[in-house]
């Protein structure tokens, strides 16, 4: 049996599930799983910096998207608009409070968490403080990872549109275009953070150290 | 190289030895070695509630419309022959496809997978774990119709006509809740657990 640090070369695809070991890579090069064509690892070194700048610029404009109109709609002289406050006035006046909960999780505070929680992750590596802290945050963010849903929610609100194009004028709000700006940001921020690659950025920076 | 003797931890993606004596993630000390039974139950368990789930999700109704006094209720199955028979058929398959194929697909898969840790079947163990992938990937999808409604209740809101979310809303959003909780508590090994000769009950 060789040893624990040993494992550290070796790497499990995330979709068929084969292992591979690992070869070092090149600066800007990528490595992909042989079987089933899934990126495995990557090699950049300013990912970091990259990535950050990112997350900052994806916060501002889901703020102005949760704070602005998204859409204004207009049925014969009846004007209604869509803002997220407006959306839980609505749901707690139709008293659906297991959907009204679910959403406020799933919409607001699973995304904000993301961000924030990825905003500190990197802004903690990039100055090399708290080891403790970037671990418990790097598995807080692998927990939230698959309830962040403001990618369905858009396409949903593509198919509100749709439903109500007969009946009404449709007006796009500020939060509308804010809404398509953070999740072409949230698509580049996923596509270039890894996991994988965050650990062997924290190992790398901090050491292996063990708190217990 | 085969990857018997090693597993993939899920929080952070390391790699394990998959021995009696590993309990831990030895990076994230997240666990990784929880009983197989208890995986294989606690999905099992979950994947039931969502089907139980899934039938008033389809018979009580997603959408409730006030017109002038007088109300009028469509399930999604309504919803959907609705759309079609008006002509926008991309929405109508968006639909259908969200909220009536990938929860069945999902239920289905799932089972699938269940059978196969129990029971010898053809696919190979490359094709099981993409199956796993594709069931992780395609859960939140379902979410869409339930988004649509809500949506539609704050558009249309005025005192002559109102659209508000009814009880299949609340349950088909549950459903999609519990099959996501399903799909995250099973556990990868026991894919792998069928090829190496001891099957559920032996762990």
């Amino acid at each position: 049996m060789i040893k624990e640090h040993e494992l550290d070369k070796l790497i499990i695809c995330k979709k068929c599930h084969t292992l591979h070991e690992k070869v070092k890579l090149e600066n800007k090069t990528k490595a992909y799983c042989s079987e089933c064509n899934v990126l495995l690892y990557q090699q950049d070194h300013d990912m970091i910096e990259r990535t950050l700048a990112l997350v900052i610029t994806a916060s501002i404009s889901l703020f102005v998207a949760f704070n602005f109109n998204i859409i204004n709609i207009n049925i014969q002289g009846l004007e209604q608009s869509l803002t997220l406050s407006s959306l839980f006035v609505v749901i707690l006046e139709h008293e659906q409070y297991v959907v009204g909960l679910l959403f406020l999780f799933i919409i607001v505070i699973f995304p904000i968490g993301i961000l924030f929680a990825t905003f500190l992750l990197l802004f903690l590596m990039k100055v090399g403080k708290a080891a403790y802290l970037s671990k418990r945050l790097l598995i807080l963010l692998a927990h939230l990872k698959p309830w962040n849903m403001v990618d369905i929610f858009f396409i949903s609100l593509l198919v509100a549109m749709v439903k109500l194009f007969d009946i009404a004028n449709i007006e796009l709000g500020v939060a509308f275009v804010a809404f398509i700006f953070t999740l072409i940001l949230d698509i580049i921020i996923t596509k270039n953070l890894s996991f994988h690659d965050l650990w062997a950025i924290h190992s790398k920076i901090y050491g292996q150290i063990d708190e217990e | 190289m085969k990857n018997e003797h090693y597993i993939r931890c899920h929080i952070c993606e390391t790699v394990n030895y998959d021995n009696s004596i590993t309990h831990n993630c030895r990076r994230c000390h997240s666990k990784i070695n929880p009983s197989l039974h208890a995986s294989y139950n606690r999905t099992l368990a979950l994947l039931i509630t969502a089907i139980i789930l899934y039938i008033p999700a389809n018979l009580y109704p997603i959408l409730s419309t006030k017109q002038f006094g007088t109300n009028s209720d469509s399930t999604i199955l309504g919803g959907i022959i609705h759309l079609w028979e008006l002509g926008s058929y991309p929405v109508a398959i968006i639909i259908l496809v969200a909220s009536v194929v990938v929860p069945l697909l999902k239920f289905l898969l799932i089972i699938y997978l269940l059978i196969a840790a129990k029971y010898k079947t053809h696919s190979t163990l490359l094709d099981k774990h993409k199956i796993f992938y594709i069931t992780e990937s395609i859960g939140p999808w379902s979410m869409v119709d339930v988004f649509v409604v809500i949506i539609l209740s704050v558009l249309i809101h005025f005192s002559g006509v109102q659209i508000y979310p009814g009880t299949g809303a609340t349950a088909f959003a549950l459903m999609v809740f519990f099959t996501m909780l399903s799909a995250l508590s099973f556990d990868t090994r026991l894919i792998i657990n069928y090829e190496k000769g001891n099957n559920v009950h032996a762990s």
